[in-house]
């Protein structure tokens, strides 16, 4: 091979072998709801199989008996009567055959509707550390692409297979019927063409994974570059890139030129036995015809029977491969499902309606992996209304303190206590509410400005007004065509970094929670936007319990505690005049901005 | 003009399409020779005592058809469709080469997925066309030309125009039904796609929505999509379950006409039994080109529509090219701009107005502004990432444009404000994929900018993968990295454009004192909003809605008592603690 890939294709083989055992009992429990449906499905698969395999032999018996027989007709038993049935069981067989993709399609679809909604329900619930550990591509797969597998596996898999077994059995039924020696015959060619279509068939299915494979790096690579073509322009990368993009096309086209190989050779190579077959069948037949032991009218329904057999045969290699990945979406999907027990649930705990907003941290530890701790013996106390500043350098702990806040995470060891109660035992539907965090990074919704300030919730207009004047973010949004309807793109890309957290700032005003939780935004904020946020964090923070993860010596300054963390322990904490005093941390800090800006 | 890429692969591979068409054309005929076999060895079967040699040699011919169209279809296919094949890679290849001359200004107004649909979906469509559609429909014609002619010449003309007389209505249906799944099938679609960016959305602002406790909203939200597509999909499967049936029953009456009429004519002796079956077979061999003219037609119609956009794209000249014989000496750093404006397409206002200033080689120039005042516009022309519309830049007195481009841009090293890191080795993300450094050169570039602590944190060093799949790094470790991939490269003017603005003060400090050393003697530009950053510069500018509105050293503006001054202000009043 002129390829390497990591070991990914056994992982799969073993994920669908040991997928194979659980998930079946999975899908048929799904699917016991629908019984009913699928057996009357099952019968009309049964008529519609049934009039495919009579129309040879109604064609055989107006050979044999009226062409060549020259026999009389008696009422229906005429070429006219035959043609007639004909006809009739051609009409059954094509009603038969759309009521059951009606049925079938209704059950399947209603039973993956309810899947996809289980599942979703089930993301929504799913605990945080559970998120951070799984890439949200997989989630999405999990809601959409691995449902949809299921879904063909009932409305097309099941039912195909269920016809295409009756089929073949037909087949080889009627086959010997007619004539035990002709059949026998005929059977020299069918496994070669089974053996054909099977090996064939997995070697296309194989290949096809290389091919899936180069195209979705050939897709990354091209997203990438795109990404950062200004880059690539500008450090003159070009060639680079270029040959780098050659030998992955390079690669992907070889993996391509294999697949055309495969496919001209299953398909025709078994319309070449097909067609040795019914040179075989005539040569064979030739001896007996002529003793009068076989008559020709038979000899043609075999031709269209061997002609039938392959059909069902490259289905069933099809089918195989859709059920192994059937299976492994319901395995899964099931996973999933089966993390029922660690969903949170918001709903119960000790009620407590409004907060007063008193937290307390009392020697937490906390890891995110039970290894590193992240926070160390952390203890301090934030009191109603008082605004708490938490500065230290990237990765001391800062954004850790307000995951807790929220009840994201639990902690390892020590207690955080809210109103003087254990966090773990308040209701978290009332702490979530009582508690507003803005991060940096703000996440805007798809929608307009209203439903990003609402996010649905039935909150007053009034309410909403008023958000919008204590955030500030009346100055530009007044400014739009449509003023708070104007239409949020994905993302809010829209807007910019300032805009969309004085946007959020209105979402947490009009949530008027007890407590509000502020990350900073650093980067990329003008002066004037500076100041507007400035004057929305003092809106907020009047009479509510603050914390800010500061960036700005401005909100430190301004700030009621301080409370400095150096590697997950607190290094100092106090009021910023104190701090200043005492000449630690805090002190070198600003002592550091200043000897920038008045040094030269 | 309209497919020129298309045209020059046509003739790169007309040997291979010539000799394709020929074995598609020979298997396809031969392929309807074979009915007419086995009615002839019929025919002589029903003799009472037939001349068994007879019938041997004609299975003697069924057998060798059978190989025959079997060497001829593999031949064909490895030519014809393995050329489609080469035409996806090739078209691909232009595409991406294409992409790599396209400028900024460009890729500022076009949606990244949008792009990449071109290269993937688009491509394939025209793939599929002149692959396995255009087999399909070459194939058919010849299969239903050859066979219509056997039925007319050696059976019977009447009788065959009464069978295939359904045949116009089964297309005419044929073809209404299928555009009428193919519109459900569109709404099915785009019910997915609502559903995935839902999902998405859902997961992505999670913490969000759980801050919020919007979860049950969200569910309702949800589970209406879900049932919406539902009903989609059963709108989709009430026409699209009915389409086989009717075909089949299409060709079932054609069956019936013949069983009717054709056992009639055999009776009276106008036809042979050999003929009844023989015709019987050319009707199966119709079947399936006629059943696939739809999925052809559709085939054919997206692939047309994805050559007119590829040739669209393709056809977008690249607006940043060198003039002929460009400059090739490289310039030692000093700059000068006269009277330079700059509008960017579609906007409403000039970005940059009249700006003139002179940079000679070792000095620094500040630039201070708020967002939108063309900061970074002004870098982003110093080397032509747009073209300049009106005034100057001069480069050791050279119009900028005289340069070769690349010979101009390696003179450049630009630190953009948000840094763009690939999915490559930390090493790979400072050499930028060139060979040319060594390892000493390349820990001395992390060493300055102050990022070589955090390397040799990463579990592989200077071998650890970035991005997605690997390390992710922070905002400052992204600025750091991006501020040694310039240094590397030690060009003769320097670019940073915030480059800082995700590093603390501290850190900040000691970068700008390592740059002061290494970049002594050279041309340095810096960009900042934080007046930390630029105040030790040789001349600073500020910068207004793309004016100049003052300049002078540190000192000279402080005294002026203007914006610069307003801004130092502000900056220093956050440092102070309040009392």
């Amino acid at each position: 091979m002129i390829f390497t890939l990591p070991s990914k294709k056994t992982d799969s083989q073993q994920v669908e072998k040991k997928a194979a055992t659980g998930a079946v009992k999975e899908l048929l429990r799904l699917s016991k709801p629908y019984t009913p449906q699928l057996l009357l499905a099952c019968l009309c698969v049964f008529v519609v199989n049934a009039a495919f395999l009579i129309q040879p032999l109604l064609l055989q018996r107006v050979i044999d008996h009226f062409l060549i027989g020259r026999s009389v007709s008696h009422g229906l038993d005429s070429i006219g009567g035959l043609a007639l049935l004909y006809l009739t069981v051609s009409a059954a067989g094509g009603a038969s055959s759309y009521i059951q993709a009606l049925i079938v399609g209704k059950a399947g679809q209603s039973l993956v509707h309810q899947l996809r909604v289980n599942v979703f329900s089930i993301i929504q619930r799913l605990p945080l550390p559970y998120l951070d550990r799984t890439s949200s591509g997989r989630l999405i797969t999990r809601a959409t692409n691995d449902t949809s597998e299921i879904t063909e596996f009932y409305t097309d898999v099941l039912i195909t297979l269920v016809k295409d077994i009756m089929l073949l059995i037909g087949i080889v039924y009627i086959m010997l019927s007619l004539s035990l020696s002709l059949t026998l015959v005929s059977f020299t060619v069918i496994p070669v063409i089974v053996f054909l279509v099977f090996y064939i068939k997995n070697r296309i299915k194989k290949n096809f994974f290389y091919m899936k494979h180069f195209i979705g790096r050939i897709n990354g690579f091209i997203a990438e570059s795109i990404s950062g073509m200004k880059v690539i322009q500008i450090f003159r990368a070009e060639k680079e890139k270029e040959e780098q993009f050659l030998k992955l096309n390079g690669q992907y086209f070889a993996t391509t030129l294999i697949q055309v190989r495969l496919n001209s050779v299953l398909k025709p190579a078994s319309d070449m036995f097909q067609s040795l077959a019914i040179a075989i069948l005539v040569w064979y037949s030739v001896g007996k015809i002529s003793g009068g032991m076989l008559q020709i009218g038979v000899l043609y329904a075999f031709t269209t029977y061997i002609k039938q057999f392959f059909a069902p045969i490259a289905d069933l290699a099809d089918k195989y491969t859709s059920i192994q990945s059937a299976l492994v979406s319901t395995e899964r999907i099931f996973e999933l499902i089966h993390e029922e027990d660690s969903l949170e649930d918001t709903d119960s705990g000790l009620p407590m309606e409004r907060l007063n907003g008193t937290i307390e941290f009392r020697h937490v530890w906390f890891s995110y992996n039970d290894t590193d701790w992240v926070l160390k013996d952390v203890s301090f106390v934030i009191k109603k209304g008082q605004t708490a500043a938490f500065i230290g350098e990237t990765g001391a702990g800062k954004t850790t303190i307000i995951n807790l806040i929220n009840g994201f995470y639990r902690v390892q060891k020590g207690e955080i206590l809210i109103d003087g109660v254990n966090i773990n035992d308040i209701r978290l539907d009332d702490l979530r509410r009582n508690v507003s965090v803005v991060l940096q990074d703000v996440f805007l919704f798809s929608g307009t400005i209203r439903d990003n300030i609402t996010l649905g919730d039935d909150i007053a207009e009034e309410a909403v007004q008023y958000a919008l004047q204590a955030s500030c973010a009346e100055s530009f949004v007044k400014d739009f065509p449509a003023g708070i309807t104007e239409p949020v793109t994905e993302r809010g890309s829209t807007f910019s970094a300032g805009q969309r957290q004085l946007i959020s700032f209105a979402r947490a005003i009009a949530h008027n929670p007890a407590i509000f939780v502020l990350d900073e935004a650093t980067a990329n904020i003008d002066t004037h936007t500076e100041k507007l946020i400035q004057q929305a964090v003092d809106n907020i923070a009047n009479g509510r319990t603050t914390l800010i993860i500061a960036h700005r010596l401005s909100t430190i300054a301004g700030a009621d505690l301080i409370i400095a963390m150096k590697e997950g322990r607190i290094a100092e904490k106090g009021h910023p005049r104190e701090l200043f005093e005492q000449g630690g941390y805090y002190a070198k800090l600003l002592n550091e901005s200043r000897s920038h800006a008045f040094s030269s | 003009m309209k497919s020129s890429v298309l045209l020059r692969f046509f003739k790169d591979h007309k040997y291979s399409y010539a000799a394709g068409f020929m074995f598609m054309f020979a298997a396809s005929f031969v392929q309807t020779l074979f009915p007419k076999l086995l009615g002839s060895a019929v025919d002589l079967m029903k003799e009472s005592r037939f001349e068994t040699r007879q019938v041997l040699v004609l299975v003697a011919w069924m057998a060798l058809i059978a190989v025959g169209v079997f060497v001829c279809t593999f031949l064909w296919r490895n030519m014809i469709i393995a050329n489609a094949r080469n035409l996806e890679c090739f078209y691909r290849e232009e595409l991406f080469r294409h992409m790599l001359k396209l400028s900024p200004s460009f890729y500022n107004t076009r949606k990244t997925g949008d792009l990449i649909a071109y290269a993937i979906n688009d491509i394939s469509a025209v793939r599929m066309t002149f692959g396995p559609a255009t087999a399909m429909s070459f194939n058919g014609i010849v299969l239903c030309l050859s066979s219509i002619y056997f039925m007319f010449a050696t059976v019977d003309v009447r009788l065959t125009l009464i069978t295939l007389s359904p045949l116009p209505l089964i297309i005419v249906l044929m073809l209404f039904t299928g555009r009428k799944i193919q519109m459900r099938f569109r709404t099915v679609q785009e019910q997915f796609g609502l559903i995935s960016d839902r999902v998405q959305e859902n997961i992505s602002g999670i913490r969000v929505i759980k801050a919020y406790v919007q979860e049950h909203s969200e569910m309702e939200k949800f589970s209406g999509l879900s049932s919406r597509m539902l009903q989609s999909n059963m709108d989709l499967i009430k026409v699209s379950a009915a389409l086989p049936p009717l075909i089949e029953f299409g060709f079932a009456v054609c069956f019936v006409l013949n069983l009717v009429f054709g056992s009639r004519m055999v009776l009276r002796g106008n036809i042979s039994i050999g003929d009844f079956v023989a015709f019987n077979g050319y009707l199966s061999l119709i079947a399936s080109p006629i059943v696939s003219i739809g999925r052809v037609v559709t085939i054919f119609q997206r692939g047309m529509a994805s050559l007119g956009r590829l040739h669209d794209i393709l056809s977008i000249p690249p607006d940043i090219v060198d003039i002929p014989n460009p400059l090739r000496v490289q310039p030692s750093g000093n700059i000068e701009l006269c009277h330079l404006t700059f509008q960017y397409e579609g906007a409403e206002v000039p970005a940059l107005r009249d700006i003139s200033l002179q940079l000679p080689k070792g000095h620094t120039l500040g630039i201070i502004g708020p967002t939108g005042s063309g900061k970074s516009t002004l870098a982003a022309l110093l080397f032509r990432l747009y073209n300049v519309d009106s005034g100057q830049i001069l480069l050791d007195n050279q119009d900028i444009n005289e340069y070769a481009l690349e010979i101009l841009r390696e003179s450049f090293a630009f630190v953009p404000q948000e840094t763009f890191v690939f999915a490559a080795s930390v090493k790979e993300n400072i050499v930028f994929f060139k060979d040319v450094y060594n390892d000493d050169e390349v820990e001395n570039a992390a060493r300055l900018s102050l990022i070589a602590d955090s390397i040799d944190g990463f579990p592989d060093g200077y071998d650890t993968i970035l991005g997605e799949r690997g390390v992710n790094l922070s905002g400052g470790q992204k600025q750091r990295m991006a501020i040694a991939r310039a240094l590397i490269r030690n060009p003769a003017v320097l670019i940073l454009d915030d480059a800082l603005s995700a590093v603390d003060a501290v850190t900040e400090g000691h970068i700008l004192n390592s740059l002061r050393q290494t970049r002594k003697g050279k041309t340095n530009i810096l960009i900042s909003h934080r007046i930390s950053a630029i105040l030790e510069a040789d001349e600073i500018i500020v910068l207004d809605k793309g004016l100049i509105r003052e300049r002078g050293t540190h000192e000279q503006l402080l005294k002026k008592g203007g914006m610069y001054y307003d801004i130092y202000t502000t900056q220093q009043e956050d440092g102070l603690p309040a009392s």
